[in-house]
């Protein structure tokens, strides 16, 4: 392995000045564990690598003032996935974190680098689609927030600018009555990259999200007043649908077609089409890992196996607990 | 007041040093003044090097020397015939050693203060390519007009078997029903943890000093020698720890090479030990894989479920060179039949030569792919009779008095009957009033309706969505069982002598107080070493705590033969007891200390005549295994989730050794069947690294895996041992594409069973 500097910056402003300064031989590190693997293969050979782990606030995970989850870029797989925050309220991240690799791997692993790295199959990355994730980089030209979906632009590329590296992901309030669900498919049951992901959530209400990235908030539904067993179908239609899927495209990829139809209707009918349009959504390539043709088959399966899943959950669950303290 | 060292679960003697980190395997070494040697790959399946310019690269920082084909004295290398080059480039003594006929042959080796230098260094080097015409497909390879890849084989087929017993046409007349089938077998990478390395040296006796990891210290030994053109004495091989080898460390990988940095250095004024460590991917192209095979066959039986005929033409993928090609393909042409007697039988199989890494030795030996459709022509046979499919493989099994297709019984021994009783037995199989077998009805038979995949039918009304929903998935779920059987030779078969060294050294007073082991076989981590001990022990009726070994060194023991063919517990297992009871008679005799050796001399085999008659092995090991899949309808997942392996080991000498075999090769077995997906691409290698090329991990292995150890008496096995390390691998991909087919009523000839293969097999039910 080609021998580099390390070196760990004292605040934000050196970090950015060293990577500015840097250009291509300068490489951001947090977990290390897609960096170094492509510099022990000889793919990229930086001279030095930032390390960003102890700038102030990249491994918290707080609530912010606007009632925002604010996830540090450096926060591990484990630690994200552990975190009562987010297991009660975004419960369809902790899923796709700890889908991630083996229980090793992920306290080492982390979702910033997750989300930099820019793999169409980055576990986390469809989650954060469909909880409409804002990712803060910090730069030059000081603090600048992306939405997850601009974030992404293409395999091994993101929306950074030279002299930026990310900061946090910040995840939107989200409504008491809501629900996710990751599932994935890889070749080996630990370890392996997704041959094809699909997260699925659905929450009450809608909102929309306004220029810039920020979220209005959210209009609150409570759940603890129903019963799974009152109007069912009533609620389904007044449920909004995301659906975002991993490693069939050059970016995870939002399903529209399939939200809005899910939206229109979820009885088992209207759950088969959606899968259908979901699948239609993909823009899969063959690779080592699968073709083409098996992974649209797999995201009709997987968004099918999701969306049910939602729909049992909001079903069975009488007292989601509410977002905000 | 003694108790037997032999049928107990002692603790391996080399588990202290590899628990604490003592042992040291080839990469761990470091000596005093150590030089780093990187390896210069071709990186081209065919081409012929008209150039190679080596001088800036010999100029470059830290660099000692640069050795090309031009340093090589005699310019060859291959166990069974010397057809590849050492080191591939235009000056060489050597015909057609110019050519690289596949990405891993060796080009060039650099020599450098460190690794970093060495492997900078090898970038400089410029080779001038002319490249040839690719011969990829074994079909096409062995047609007139095909690129011929050595000179001394105009059609590419490197080996060939031919067997001709009874008449076919008689036996397929006498058939009520008839199956055919064409099975395709992959590629299959070793994939052991420790990558090639070792370090080679000149030492106080003036000997090259290889340390390496092998699998038969005396032919690596050999095949330096030859290459160095020395005499075998001047050579010695030392065989520290090994990590893992699978017959993947049968071939020569670093052992010449490396000997000849350290003689050429040593030639120049340079006494200095030089290491080389190969990188995964320089491992996976640079050592050979288990042969693929395309094997078209048709069966014959009677309705009472006697095979009348089996007719088999096997296709083995070579690759570059023979390796062992043509030992393997021996080993299939004797195995794609089955363990059963077939009265008429007409099998043609060739190796052929191929642009692909080389076919060569790999766990099974050719035998995992002849049983795949072996067993997978007895799993349609008992479909298409109606018969369940234990009671037709009882119907046909070999015994002692049957013939095999050489036209020859089994030495004594045959523990086949017991082994598949045993495996059906455990799997729950059960005989009717009138004998017949029946499948196992409930436990592993439940259907769908039954399952409740952990889900409370009484739980509460909210939950009931849920329980909908996970019964959505479990209803995907179709579960099936299959059954197959196996036998492979133990030993070095077709006319070899086989035979294997070793000495004892007994020294004490009145009572042995110390009985040391001279033994020069590989313990690759099976525990060879350790059964050894128990073997001195028991021979000389002292504790296994007094057995001192002194193993794997050339200059200090002679030839115990391969840790290969499952056959050193057998072969060095009747040495040691030999030289224990020959010392012990020494000792007896009042001599201090009392030393004796012994050379077993295993009986002897014949080569097959031009009909495939003969000979061809003196000793067996059996295998029958069961299992249940659980295969998921939307996506193609195949998950085993109880695996029985019963095996005729003869005499478990250490049970929980037996044990870890069969589990170790049913967990390969399983990932040759499932999953390792071998892909090439105008022969590069595209699962180059263990992330494209995945082998199990410990949540893809069966949640239940029951071995179940069967001991019917080997007559020349010591204490009535036989070999069984490869045996558990033979049937296994025939059991799990039985237990797919039980499950999905699709018939999958090809494998691994990825989850696409089976879900493209299950959506275009034709294929
Ligand atoms: C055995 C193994 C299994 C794996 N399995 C999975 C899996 O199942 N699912 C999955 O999604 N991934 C998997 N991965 C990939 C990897 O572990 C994840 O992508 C991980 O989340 C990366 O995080 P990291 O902290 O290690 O990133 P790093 O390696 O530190 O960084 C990743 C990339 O982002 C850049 N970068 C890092 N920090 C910043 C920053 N703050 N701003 C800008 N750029 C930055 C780095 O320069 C680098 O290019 C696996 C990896 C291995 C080795």
């Amino acid at each position: 392995m080609q021998p580099f500097d390390y070196i760990v910056p004292h605040n934000f402003a050196e970090a950015s000045a060293l990577l500015m300064a840097g250009n291509d031989d300068t490489r951001p590190l947090l977990g290390g564990t897609d960096l170094l693997i492509r510099v022990r293969g000889g793919f990229i050979r930086p001279e030095r690598i930032i390390d960003l782990k102890q700038l102030p606030g990249m491994c918290d995970i707080v609530r912010s003032a606007e009632g925002w989850l604010v996830i540090g870029a450096a926060c591990t797989m484990n630690q994200v996935a552990g975190h009562p925050l987010v297991r009660q309220e975004y419960e369809l991240l902790a899923q796709a974190c700890e889908s991630v690799a083996s229980y090793q791997l992920r306290n080492r692993a982390t979702v910033g680098g997750n989300c930099c790295n820019a793999s169409p199959a980055a576990d986390s990355a469809p989650a954060l689609y469909c909880l409409e994730a804002v990712m803060e980089a910090y730069g030059p030209s000081g603090v600048r927030r992306i939405p997850i979906h601009e974030f992404f632009t293409g395999p091994r590329c993101n929306a950074l600018r030279p002299g930026e590296f990310l900061t946090g992901i910040h995840l939107p309030p989200v409504p008491s009555r809501s629900a996710g669900a990751f599932n994935k498919l890889g070749r080996t049951k630990i370890g392996d990259i997704s041959i094809v992901s699909v997260a699925v959530w659905a929450e009450a209400g809608s909102r929309k999200l306004e220029a810039g990235g920020q979220s209005k908030h959210p209009e609150r539904v409570d759940g603890a007043t129903r019963t799974a067993a009152d109007g069912q179908s009533k609620d389904a239609e007044r449920l909004t649908w995301r659906i975002a899927i991993g490693a069939a495209g050059p970016t995870p990829l939002r399903a529209p077609e399939a939200e809005a139809a899910l939206a229109e209707d979820a009885s088992p009918e209207g759950v088969a089409r959606a899968a259908q349009l979901a699948a239609e959504a993909a823009r899969p390539i063959d690779d080592i890992r699968a073709s083409a043709a098996y992974r649209r088959g797999m995201v009709a399966v997987l968004a099918r196996r999701g969306v049910n899943s939602v729909l049992a959950r909001l079903g069975a669950a009488p007292s989601v607990v509410g977002g905000q303290p | 007041m003694n108790q037997s060292s032999i049928g107990r679960s002692l603790p391996r003697n080399d588990a202290p040093a590899k628990v604490t980190g003592r042992a040291l395997y080839p990469g761990d070494i470091g000596r005093p003044g150590m030089l780093h040697m990187a390896t210069l790959f071709a990186g081209r399946p065919h081409a012929r090097i008209v150039g190679l310019d080596t001088a800036a690269a010999g100029a470059a920082a830290g660099v000692v020397a640069v050795l090309t084909a031009a340093d090589v004295p005699v310019n060859e290398y291959g166990l069974q015939i010397k057809d590849q080059p050492v080191l591939v480039g235009p000056v060489s003594g050597k015909a057609g050693a110019d050519v690289v006929r596949f990405v891993g042959d060796q080009v060039a080796l650099v020599i450098a203060e460190t690794e970093a230098q060495a492997r900078a260094a090898l970038r400089l080097i410029r080779v001038e390519w002319e490249d040839l015409p690719l011969v990829l497909a074994p079909e096409q390879a062995m047609q007139p007009g095909a690129t011929q890849l050595h000179p001394h084989c105009a059609d590419n087929i490197a080996y060939s078997y031919r067997i001709r017993k009874g008449d076919l046409n008689a036996g397929f007349g006498a058939a009520d029903v008839v199956v055919e089938g064409v099975y395709r077998t992959p590629v299959q990478e070793h994939a052991y943890l420790q990558p090639e390395a070792g370090v080679a040296y000149i030492d106080e006796a003036g000997r090259i000093t290889v340390e390496v990891a092998g699998q038969w210290t005396h032919a690596d030994r050999k095949a330096i020698a030859h290459a160095l053109d020395l005499p075998v004495e001047q050579v010695r091989v030392i065989y520290p720890a090994i990590g893992g080898a699978f017959g993947g460390r049968e071939d020569m990988s670093v052992q010449i090479t490396l000997a000849l940095a350290a003689w050429r250095l040593a030639q120049r004024g340079v006494r200095r030990p030089v290491k080389t460590v190969w990188s995964r991917e320089e491992s996976i192209i640079g050592h050979g894989k288990r042969h693929a095979m395309t094997i078209h066959t048709r069966w014959g039986a009677r309705r009472d479920g006697r095979l009348t005929a089996a007719e088999v033409r096997v296709v083995a993928d070579g690759g570059a060179y023979m390796y062992t090609s043509d030992k393997v393909l021996g080993n299939t042409t004797l195995t794609c039949t089955g363990p059963y007697e077939i009265p008429h039988v007409a099998v043609d199989a060739c190796a052929v030569y191929t642009n692909n890494v080389p076919g060569a030795a790999f766990r099974g030996f050719g035998g995992p792919q002849g049983h795949f459709a072996a067993e997978s022509q007895m799993d349609r046979l008992a479909e298409a009779l109606g018969m369940d499919p234990v009671e037709l493989r009882l119907r046909n099994v070999l015994t002692d008095e049957k013939l095999l297709t050489t036209g020859t019984p089994i030495p004594g021994g045959v523990g086949l009957t017991e082994t598949i009783i045993a495996a059906a037995t455990a799997a729950g199989w059960t005989q009717d009033v009138a004998g017949h077998w029946q499948r196992p009805q409930t436990e592993w038979n439940a259907d769908d309706a039954d399952q409740t995949d952990g889900y409370d039918q009484t739980d509460n009304h909210n939950n009931h969505d849920h329980q909908r929903h996970q019964r959505s998935i479990a209803s995907s779920i179709r579960r099936g069982i299959g059954f197959a059987a196996g036998f492979k030779n133990v030993g070095f078969s077709f006319g070899y002598q086989e035979n294997s060294y070793a000495r004892v050294e007994l020294r004490g007073e009145s009572e042995i107080e110390e009985a040391t082991v001279y033994i020069a076989g590989a313990d690759v981590g099976q525990g060879h070493h350790t059964v050894m001990a128990q073997a001195a022990a028991e021979a000389l009726g002292i504790p296994f705590e007094r057995v001192r070994m002194v193993t794997s060194d050339t200059a200090r023991m002679g030839d115990a033969g391969s840790a290969s063919a499952s056959r050193l517990t057998y072969m060095a297992g009747n040495a040691v007891r030999g030289a224990a009871e020959a010392a012990l008679a020494r000792w007896r005799n009042e001599d201090r200390p009392a030393t004796a050796e012994h050379v077993f001399l295993a009986p002897k085999t014949t080569r097959l005549d031009h009909d495939g008659q003969g000979l061809p092995n003196f000793a067996y090991g059996y295998v029958a295994q069961a299992c249940q899949v659980a295969v998921d309808m939307d996506t193609g997942e195949v998950h085993v989730e109880r695996f029985i392996s019963a095996d005729d080991v003869g005499k478990a000498l250490n049970p929980q050794q037996v044990t870890g075999q069969i589990e170790g090769a049913v967990v390969q077995a399983l990932g040759y069947a499932l999953m390792e997906d071998w892909r090439t691409r105008d022969g590069q290698v595209l699962t180059n690294r263990l992330s494209t090329y995945l082998i199990p991990t410990v949540l893809d292995i069966p949640a239940r895996l029951d071995p179940v150890i069967v001991e019917v008496p080997d007559p020349n096995g010591p204490w009535g041992a036989r070999g069984m390390a490869e045996m558990p691998y033979l049937p296994a991909a025939a059991a799990v594409c039985a237990a797919v087919y039980d499950a999905t009523r699709v018939r999958f000839t090809e494998f691994p069973l990825t989850s696409e293969r089976v879900w493209r097999g299950l959506h275009e039910p034709t294929g």
